[in-house]
Formats: structure tokens, sequence, C-alpha cells
């Protein structure tokens, strides 16, 4: 892979690297005796305190396709799901990651665990619990589907919070099972707060880049950052790794040192990368020097920029809280206009890229309707540009460098000239107006 | 006296055009056209030649050249690149001053951009990762019924009953024609409904950007009257062409080229920078 020129590479990029690697080792392990324990699950609002209680470690097959798709390894394990009956319209991850148990493919050449418990944590997408059915009928490991009602409202009610509580405990229940070991509140406790503690540093990290120039790129340089976060966030390792992170980026800012050595643009970005070109599409930003200032795709496993912690005097309760209310996943989408509206103004930015994922319909659906609320409504210049973030027979290099390319031409000459559309103020009372759900009669 | 040239290397034509200024509304020396071809950077360099010919002049007599178009950083022998949205709407609106809507219909994309006053993009959409409203759709249509690209678009003005063209497959679009050709439907009501499709393919694109006239049309397929006409039905609202919509591209590129040149333009649109960024 070629290396980006202004790409920062810093300490916890190696250690990101050793704990990553670490994992994997763990997973290995797993593979060849069953311990520790492996348990299945998706990122979105994760509950990875819950299998830090238990010692077992996660395995989240998405990251499996991400880490195959950005070494240009997730075609082949594609194929192999197609051939099986795979729609071409069907995620590419779940295709990706059922291919790679056909073939026995992971990304670092080792092997791929039994699970012990395929553990379905988000239901707000159909296709997920028919991955999890897949992987657990494919394995032949124990199902459990967590039924996390999506977010219809600003908060969730007490009754959600009970409900997913309740089973939470059944969660817990087979997991001794599986595991042979008795549930331990007090390690549960302990693990919940290595969880707040990894959220403070990381949402420290998320504010730093509110700084112009941001020390870190809130998309790119988050997504390093986003695997320490869902496998080690329970763990005292998560919390030495963030405490490195904030300080290490924290002094970069201290220095005034910004991702590029200038700052000329500031984005907002939505949607997951398209991992099988990662570097070529970081590419067309670091171009321009644009750097990203905020992302909802490093908040599908948890929204903590905001203020919300999990908390060890409740643990259940906000494991819960976390997993219905705070992963932009499973929250609606007036919910999702609003974080990035807040992105947008708090974070100083000059305009937001939609990636638009041919395969996610849950993740990409409305944007269009997103797209025109923010150029249209609030005047934010915005780009919509469509691939995929795991299949990459859905790039197209020239189309996408010539739309990221007309972007920027447009977005400095209206920045320089201060005219047009996007001049148009964010903090007037009216262009912040939040868009209501209308009924079509 | 400057003179600039602007090179569009499109996916399928390659267009050049040369400028000349002198402080007053810049005129168009000369212009060429070639095919792309499979070798891009040949097709600039045969297009930018073939224009300083029809201008008369040696290439070193031209100040400075503005690549654009998919081939753009093809344009080695220039001194920057921008993209064709960009170029599209600066050369619209010098062409038309009123423009405020470029419908752009080339090759292998359609794009709708959405233009201010001095010709600055202020918004744009672009067909997906499809050819169907693009040149390449109307040119297979013109293939399956072994009429000339250049017949197709009169040829549909006689449909007195246009077909209903279902799919928009630049691909199943033939077993669609091939199937009213069957039937005994006449070519001409084939090629109306073919043109219909598109107009309305492109109306559901140009409307997420505001369609606001004046309406200005650009690209290779401005050239076909059949779709033009199609457009205005569809849109309900005039729509502007220059017999230089084809070149529109290479005109904006060769407008940018030119205000480089002059030492008091200050209108910050172009940086010489973005001409080798690192990303490329």
């Amino acid at each position: 892979m070629r290396e980006a020129k202004h790409e920062y590479r810093g300490t916890i990029h190696q250690r990101q690297r050793e704990l990553m690697l670490r994992w994997y080792e763990r997973l290995d392990q797993s593979a060849e005796t069953g311990e520790p324990a492996a348990v299945s699950l998706m990122i979105s609002g994760n509950c990875v305190e819950l299998l830090e209680a238990f010692g077992a470690t996660p395995l989240y097959p998405e990251v499996n396709a991400l880490q195959l798709a950005i070494r240009h390894q997730s075609l082949e394990p594609i194929l192999a799901a197609e051939e099986l009956g795979y729609a071409a319209d069907n995620c590419a991850y779940v295709k990706a990651d059922i291919g790679c148990y056909l073939k026995g493919i992971t990304p670092t050449g080792g092997k791929l665990p039994k699970p012990a418990l395929v553990l379905c944590n988000f239901v707000g997408c159909n296709t997920y619990i028919k991955w999890f059915e897949h992987t657990a009928a494919l394995t032949g490991s124990q199902l459990y589907v967590i039924d996390v009602p999506f977010c219809r409202e600003a908060r969730p009610g007490a009754a959600d919070v009970a409900y997913v509580v309740r089973q939470l405990h059944e969660v817990v229940a087979i997991l001794e099972g599986v595991t042979g070991r008795k549930f331990d509140l007090e390690r549960f406790r302990q693990a919940v707060r290595c969880a707040a503690r990894v959220e403070d540093l990381w949402s420290e990290i998320k504010h730093l880049a509110r700084r112009s120039p941001s020390p870190v790129d809130a998309y790119f340089d988050a997504i390093t950052l986003m695997g320490p976060l869902y496998v080690y966030r329970g763990s005292p390792e998560g919390v030495a790794f963030f405490e490195l992170a904030l300080e290490e980026l924290s002094a970069k800012a201290e220095r005034g040192q910004g991702v590029y050595d200038q700052e000329k643009f500031r984005l907002v970005m939505e949607g997951p990368p398209p991992y099988p070109y990662f570097r070529t599409f970081r590419d067309m930003f670091a171009k321009w020097k644009a750097t990203a200032v905020a992302s909802t795709y490093s908040t599908v496993g948890g929204l903590w920029e905001f203020g919300f912690r999990h908390d060890p005097e409740e643990p259940f309760e906000s494991v819960a809280r976390h997993m219905l209310e705070q992963n932009v996943c499973n929250r609606n989408y007036l919910q999702r206009y609003e974080q990035l509206r807040r992105y947008v103004e708090e974070w100083n930015a000059d305009g937001v890229i939609i990636h638009f994922v041919k395969s996610c319909r849950l993740f990409s659906a409305g944007q269009g309707d997103m797209r025109d609320y923010f150029t249209r409504t609030l005047g934010v210049p915005t780009l919509y540009i469509e691939s995929d973030l795991e299949d990459p027979r859905y790039f197209a290099e020239a189309q996408t460098r010539t739309r990221i390319d007309a972007f920027f031409e447009a977005l400095e000459h209206a920045k320089r000239t201060g005219g047009g559309r996007y001049a148009v103020s964010l903090s007037t009372e009216s262009a912040c107006r939040t868009p209501q759900l209308k009924v079509i009669p | 006296m400057k003179i600039a040239a602007g090179v569009d290397v499109g996916s399928t034509q390659t267009k050049a055009v040369i400028m000349r200024g002198n402080g007053g509304r810049p005129e168009i020396v000369a212009r060429a056209l070639v095919d792309t071809g499979a070798n891009v950077r040949k097709a600039a360099e045969n297009g930018f030649a073939a224009c300083c010919r029809n201008a008369g002049m040696a290439p070193g007599g031209v100040g400075l050249v503005v690549g654009t178009g998919y081939g753009r950083y093809n344009v080695t022998f220039g001194q920057a690149q921008m993209t064709e949205i960009t170029c599209h709407a600066r050369g619209a609106q010098f062409v038309f001053p009123g423009t405020r809507t470029v419908i752009d219909m080339g090759g292998q994309d359609s794009k709708a951009i959405s233009v201010g006053r001095s010709g600055e993009v202020l918004d744009f959409v672009m067909n997906d990762k499809c050819a169907a409203g693009t040149g390449r759709f109307l040119a297979n249509a013109a293939d399956v019924m072994g009429i000339g690209q250049d017949e197709i678009g009169p040829l549909s003005l006689e449909a007195t009953r246009p077909v209903k063209i279902t799919t928009v497959c630049t691909v199943f679009v033939e077993s669609d024609i091939l199937s009213y050709l069957a039937q005994g439907k006449k070519p001409e009501d084939i090629l109306g409904g073919v043109h219909l499709a598109i107009a309305r393919r492109t109306l559901s694109l140009a409307r997420r950007v505001p369609i606001e006239a004046e309406i200005t049309m650009t690209g290779g397929v401005a050239r076909n009257i059949g779709m033009v006409t199609a457009l205005r039905e569809v849109l309900g609202m005039d729509i502007q062409i220059s017999p230089d919509a084809h070149f529109m591209g290479a005109i904006g590129a060769a407008l940018f080229a030119l205000e480089k040149l002059d030492e008091s333009f200050e209108s910050g649109v172009w940086r010489p920078e973005h001409a080798s960024g690192s990303g490329d």
C-alpha cells in the first residue's frame, strides 16, 4: 500500500497495531484451544464490557471484513458467498464474512475460531439478523439475538431499558454456560469503569478536533483508534492506550500541529469509507489538505462526545442505554441530522461529505434527503459520493475524484469570495432548524 | 494580448479551444475536436496540436494551458487541471451570462450544475456509476437500430406515438428496442421513446439541484436535436444551446487559463498548486 504524504504516524499507530495483532493472536488461540471463548458481536452499540466480565474475547465480523478489504482481499470471499447464492446487492460485509467461513480466510492468515456464542446485539438491520443466523448455522454455534428497540424518540423509555436489561441477564446465563465461569458482578463493574474512562479519553480526543488546526483527522485517524475502542474498551489495556493517544495528540495540538502543514478545509464525514480503496480515498482529501474534524462513522460503536458514559453504579442499565441510544445506527434519522449539524457548527466545518454505501440500505437510505437538508436548508456545502465499504467493484476512481475535486474547487471559490449559497450563516435560528417528519397523505 | 488554451479530454472525444484576451471580452480563436481513443495522453496532445494548427500558431505561442475532463491529468503539457464541472459552469456562463443551471450530457456521464452569477459552481449532481442518461445510451440505441448517431435525433422528432421504454439500463435497452422492432413499431416511434426515457431520467437528476432559468445545455449530446427537444418537453422550460455546446468545458478551461495569465485577475478561483496535488 502507498503511504499518503501527509499522514501522521505516531507511537499510537504502532501501539494500535500491536494491540490488534494481539487480539488476532487471542482469536487464533481460541480457534486452537477454545480459550479464551470468542463471542461474535456486532460493532453497533456493542456490549464488550459484558464479555470482558467473563474473560471472553469479542469476534467482530465487521472488523474482519474491513481488514480484508483494506488489504485488497475482500473480493474472493464476496465471490464465494455469491456462488452460494447471496445476491449482488446483499450487504458486502455479510458476504465477505460468510465467504471467510467458507474459504477459511482471515486478514492475518490465522484461523477463525468457532464462536462460543453468536450474539446478535443489533437488530436495526434485518440483514444483520440473517447474517448472524447464517454464522450460527455455518459454525454450529449457539445463537442469541438481543432485541434492541430502535430509538423512536429522543430518549428510550424505562420499559425499553428494562426490556434490554432483562435480555442481558439471559445472555449472562448463557455466557456462564459456554465459558464455564460464574458471573462476577464486580468484574463487570470494573469493565464498565474502564469503559467509562476510555470514553472520557476518546471524547477528549474527539474534542481536540475542534481546534484549528485539528491535530487529528476524526475520520481517517479515528478509524485507526476504533479497533482498540471496540476490542479493549472494557480493559486496563484500553485505558492505557487511550491515555497514550490523548497525550500524544494533545501534545500535537499544543504545538499547533495539524494533520497537514496547513489545514485548508475542515469537513464532517457521513458514512463509512470505501475500505478497498482506503488509501486512494484518503489521498483524494489529503491533496486538498482537508481534515475531517468529525464523522458519524466513528460513532457506530458508541456516541460519547456529547456526554454519555457507561456507569459502574448501574452497569446493566448503562450498557442497555448505550445499546439503545448511544450509537449512530440505532438512532433515528433526525437524530443523525442533528448530530451532523452540531458537528458542522461546533467543530466549525466548511462542508459535509456523504459517502453512500451501495450494499448498505440501513446506513445509506435517506442520504439524498440528508444532502438536500444540508445544502438547501442549512446552506452547508455537501458532497454526495457513492461506492461501497467492502466490495471493490463499486468504486469508480475517476468519477469519485472528479466529484471531490469539483467540490473543493467550488468550496475554495466560496471561501475566498464569501458569496453564493455556501455563505448562508449557520448561526441564524432559521438555518439551524432541524426538519420535522411530515406525514404524507 | 494574451493567448491561452483549454483542453477537455472526455471519455469519447477530446476538445481543445484557444482563446485570446486583451482586456475586454475574451474571444475564441480556434477549436479542435479529436476522438480520445485508447491513448488518452496522445489524444490530449493531438487535440491541442490540431487547435494550434487551426489557430495558425505554434504551441509556444499559447501562454498557458488548463486541462479538464476525465483525462485532465493526461494533459501533461498543461500547467493546471480543473474538473469539467467547474469548467462547464464557467464556459456556459461566458456564452450565456444569464445561465443558472447547466445540464451537461457527455459520453459517459451527465451532470446538473447550479451556477452562480460569476459562473461559480453552487451545487452539482452527477449520474450514478451507470451509463443511463448519457451519450453512450443513445449510441447503443443507434447501433442496435443500425442508424447513424447523427440521424437518431432528427428521426426521433418524427415520432407520432413514442413507445414506452421501460428500462434505463444501457444494456437492457437493446432487448427493449429489438422487441419493439419485432412488433413492427416504427423506428421514429422507438427513438422518440428512447429520447423521452433519457430526458425523464435527466430531469430527475436535475431536480436534485434547484432548476432555475436560464438553463444551458452543454456536452456532446447537446448536438442531438431530439434530446434537446425531449428535455425541453419534460422540463417545460426553454433550454439554451450554443453551437459551441460541445466545447463548453474547453472554453471554461481556456477562460481560467486566461484569467491566470491576466496579472490583475484576483478572483482566486484557480491556484497553480492544484496542478500537481499530492494525490495524483
